[in-house]
């Protein structure tokens, strides 16, 4: 099942998922913040493999720059079990990395080819809006506690 | 800005460790994780070198539960201290909500905190963010240490922080003033979204 922080990513990811017959996706901003997500089951473990992906890419990136002045794209990596499939894909005004783990129920070519559809749908996705902050003015009480039940101070 | 989904009611925040080189930021790190339940954090990550020195980040992910109705999660980060590791602090620090400066309190270390610390204002410049509207906290490490080796909070204030940021003594290693800087840092950032904020829908 897809599950999506970002709601306009969750039709574009379940169709990726779906066509290429990806195992696992995750689609998340440059920075390692998970924006959705398919075939994790446990949010914090999404959250490292999200901040491995970020790492790679802009590792990539900032070495293509340096011995050529551009970054470079799409990454896979095979092994013999699974592959994994790395790729931005322009969103809006930003960007979206999306990592994709597959076996042999697909190929690279046919991962490829469903990313760039995805890359289509999400060209043009609705620009970060500015609402009322989420948080009441009590949050404190909530954090406060919490913290010192996490660190066994409650 | 932290990533809120309405939604589902979820809020995802980056807090960033920088810092000179061992001035212990994968420590404050490794005490979270240790005292953190692991039903309420994933492993921490380190990616490191032989000699335990910080590659390129820690990565520890934490789960504070609920606040405000929110199921909020904090992503916290470490960045290599060491100077030559320039290019992987910058990529590290994209997109904090929040930086902790762990300063080492050792006085033979003050020319490295404030090369340190001016490297973090030079990053944040160079993405465009004010360093006025970063929440920021100070901690000064290895307050443990003899008297004699260290400079004390008020003469590190002088030294460093001159925007007036909240400031803790710290042991690391042992845990003082881990908790409580973390709890600093978590209010300035999540005291932005109790005002208006960016909002992903």
């Amino acid at each position: 099942m897809t599950r999506a922080v970002a709601p306009w990513l969750d039709a574009p990811l379940t169709d990726f998922v779906r066509q290429a017959r990806v195992g696992m996706a995750v689609a998340l901003e440059p920075s390692g913040r998970v924006l959705a997500q398919h075939g994790f089951t446990r949010a914090l473990d999404v959250m490292a493999v999200c901040s491995l992906v970020a790492a790679i890419h802009a590792s990539a990136s900032e070495l293509g720059r340096q011995v050529g002045g551009r970054p470079f794209g799409p990454l896979h990596h095979g092994a013999s079990g699974q592959q994994v499939f790395l790729a931005p894909a322009a969103a809006g005004s930003g960007t979206v990395l999306v990592l994709a783990v597959f076996d042999d129920r697909t190929s690279l070519g046919v991962v490829r080819h469903f990313f760039a559809a995805f890359a289509r749908a999400v060209a043009t996705v609705p620009d970060e809006d500015r609402a009322t902050g989420p948080l009441t003015g009590d949050f404190e009480r909530d954090l406060g506690r919490n913290l010192a039940v996490l660190f066994g101070r409650a | 800005m932290p990533v809120v989904n309405y939604a589902s009611r979820e809020i995802t925040c980056k807090i960033v460790y920088y810092g000179p080189g061992r001035s212990g930021k994968t420590s404050n790190l490794q005490y979270i994780h240790r005292r953190v339940p692991a039903a309420r954090r994933g492993e921490m990550m380190s990616l490191a070198t032989h000699g335990d020195r910080t590659l390129f980040f820690d990565f520890l992910p934490i789960d504070l539960g609920a606040i405000s109705g929110f199921t909020t999660r904090f992503q916290l980060y470490t960045v290599p201290g060491q100077v030559y590791y320039r290019s992987t602090r910058r990529l590290v620090l994209q997109g904090a909500d929040g930086v902790v400066f762990v300063a080492d309190s050792q006085r033979r270390q003050a020319e490295e905190n404030v090369e340190s610390y001016r490297d973090l204002h030079e990053a944040l410049a160079e993405q465009g963010v004010d360093v006025r509207d970063v929440p920021l906290v100070l901690q000064y490490n290895k307050q443990d240490l003899p008297p004699d080796l260290v400079a004390s909070p008020d003469e590190l204030d002088a030294l460093l922080n001159f925007r007036a940021v909240p400031t803790f003594a710290a042991d690391a290693l042992g845990g003082r003033g881990v908790f409580e800087t973390l709890r600093r840092v978590s209010e300035l950032v999540l005291r932005r979204l109790a005002t208006p904020a960016t909002v992903i829908r």
